[in-house]
């Protein structure tokens, strides 16, 4: 693993993808990379396959033990979260689930600490990893369950929330000024354009993979949140919700649902 | 005398909290889940703190307001507008920097270049808002300028503009600045 991150290092600095500090690299760059056989995203996704098959839990057990060699169960699982799962009792989206079988089913400690770990180290592989393993179908999120329609419609609610010291809502900035800039920065449109498809998404100006959850909580950020009377950006700032809140869930389902009909190519690659 | 009487204030004030310490114990452990929230629950306060404009505004055309007349909302929102002693046009050298510093690429405390262009040497500008280099020349009238700025729904309701007065995130002599830098003929708004 170390030795292909500083092959990329090496590619990069060795000019393949030149000046794309603050840019996606052009496809020409992508195909370049790939056919090296290094993307950065592609690293992140074999780690996650490499837990996924031989990262054993205090019982002994591997994800694989349960979801097959390969995933071979979970194929076209990620196209339909999040979604209502009766073991748990609860709609879960990606992050949460995987949380949840490792808890549950593998013998992890449900403590803070094995929650810190999780976080920081398996989520995003293994999340990247099982998301891989929808490649190539059709978004396909139903609610069916009464849990799921109470989160969709808790999601579409926080979509057009207007809140917080900055007045602003998702909605604002990625449906009302969708394709405007913010600075130099094009806002998207998650909803009206179907964006959920190339997430989780390798994001180059960060050189991390990152989920749903991260995105939101990232945005959520840029809402300047605060709790004081007066502006006060150290003491009252609300910096992100914590991961794996109802909230980024309720969120994560009403952009999905609207996503339904595209097919899933994940990692995407971001700038 | 006066140094006398104040230890003696100090002293006797010394003893009367010394006495009522365990009662203002009891008091600050009253008060502490306040200061001690969980970041979930910080989260979902800062959510809850939405104020009946907002809420007016949070429906899915997001730039009409619903439940409360438009000239009730600008009546309500006019009202919530402060204004400085000195009047409402500052110094514009000062505005500048609050608008965005040319120095640090057009940041600055109002950070008014990630929705607007104005002084045509900073390029990094959005174009949520419209441009507003020039702005001075409009004819405009300063003091709707100001209104504007501390509150953008008294005279647009549901605007992305954010309330900056109404926030604290600019106070009214920095708002005169700001209006000062939009207006003055020597500032590069207007060059
Ligand atoms: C002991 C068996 C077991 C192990 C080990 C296990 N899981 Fe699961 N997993 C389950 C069960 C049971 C469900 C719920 C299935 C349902 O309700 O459809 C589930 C559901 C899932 C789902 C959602 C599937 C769907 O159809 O929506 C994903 C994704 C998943 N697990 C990933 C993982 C990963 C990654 C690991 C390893 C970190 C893992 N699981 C380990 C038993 C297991
Ligand atoms: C102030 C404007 C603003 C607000 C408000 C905002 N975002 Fe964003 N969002 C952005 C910007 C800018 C980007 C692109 C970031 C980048 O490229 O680094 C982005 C990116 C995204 C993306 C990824 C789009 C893609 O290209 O795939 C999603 C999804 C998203 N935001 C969801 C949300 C949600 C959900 C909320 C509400 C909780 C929200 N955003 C609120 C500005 C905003
Ligand atoms: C989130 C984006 C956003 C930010 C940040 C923002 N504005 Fe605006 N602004 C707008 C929009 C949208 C309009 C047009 C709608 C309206 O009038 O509210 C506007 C309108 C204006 C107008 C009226 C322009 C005209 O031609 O009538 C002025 C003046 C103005 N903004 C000044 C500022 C100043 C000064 C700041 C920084 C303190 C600022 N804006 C920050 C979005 C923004």
């Amino acid at each position: 693993m170390k030795s292909k991150k500083f092959l990329i290092g090496l590619a990069l600095v060795g000019g393949v993808a030149v000046g794309f500090s603050a840019d996606v690299p052009t496809p020409d760059q992508v195909k370049q990379l790939k056919e090296m056989g290094i993307l950065p995203s592609d690293v992140i996704v074999d780690e996650g396959n490499d837990y996924f098959h031989n990262l054993k839990g205090p019982n002994g057990k591997t994800c694989a033990s349960c979801h097959g060699q390969d995933g071979a169960k979970l194929v076209g699982a990620y196209a339909k979260m999040p979604r209502y799962y009766k073991d748990i009792d609860k709609v879960a989206d990606i992050d949460i689930r995987i949380k949840a079988c490792m808890t549950k089913y593998m013998g992890f400690p449900k403590d803070k600490k094995f929650k810190k770990k999780f976080t920081k180290k398996y989520r995003v592989p293994l999340a990247g990893y099982v998301a891989t393993l929808s490649n190539g179908m059709k978004i396909n999120v139903t609610l069916d369950d009464p849990q799921e329609k109470e989160m969709y419609e808790f999601g579409k609610k926080l979509w057009y929330q207007r809140v917080g010291g900055r007045d602003l809502s998702c909605a604002i900035c990625h449906e009302v000024y969708a394709g405007y800039r913010i600075r130099l920065q094009k806002l998207g449109a998650p909803v009206r354009d179907k964006l959920y498809a190339h997430w989780p998404a390798y994001r180059f100006s960060k050189d991390k993979l990152w989920t749903m959850e991260d995105r939101i909580r990232g945005c959520y950020k840029s809402y300047f949140l605060y709790l004081g009377k007066k502006w006060d950006k150290k003491k009252d700032w609300v910096k992100k919700p914590p991961y794996y809140m109802k909230e980024l869930v309720a969120l994560e389902l009403f952009m999905k649902k609207a996503a339904n009909g595209a097919t899933v190519e994940v990692p995407g690659l971001l700038r | 005398m006066k140094k006398v009487l104040f230890t003696g204030l100090v002293v006797g004030l010394g003893a009367i909290v010394a006495c009522q310490a365990p009662a203002s114990k009891a008091e600050q452990k009253a008060e502490k889940p306040a200061k001690k929230m969980s970041k979930e629950e910080k989260f979902r306060a800062a959510l809850a703190k939405q104020d009946k404009y907002q809420k007016a505004c949070s429906n899915e055309k997001q730039l009409i307001p619903e439940g409360i007349s438009i000239e009730q909302f600008k009546k309500d929102m006019l009202a919530t507008i402060k204004y400085p002693e000195g009047g409402v046009v500052g110094d514009w050298k000062k505005g500048e920097k609050l608008f965005g510093d040319p120095k640090k690429g057009g940041k600055g405390l109002g950070n008014c270049y990630a929705c607007h262009c104005g002084d045509p040497s900073i390029i990094a500008c959005g174009n949520i808002g419209p441009s507003l280099t020039g702005y001075g020349k409009s004819g405009a009238d300063p003091k709707v300028t100001y209104q504007r700025i501390y509150n953008p729904w008294s005279v647009n309701p549901c605007s992305a503009m954010f309330r900056f007065g109404v926030h604290g995130i600019l106070s009214p002599e920095q708002i005169a600045h700001i209006t000062a830098f939009l207006h003055d003929p020597n500032s590069p708004i207007n060059k």
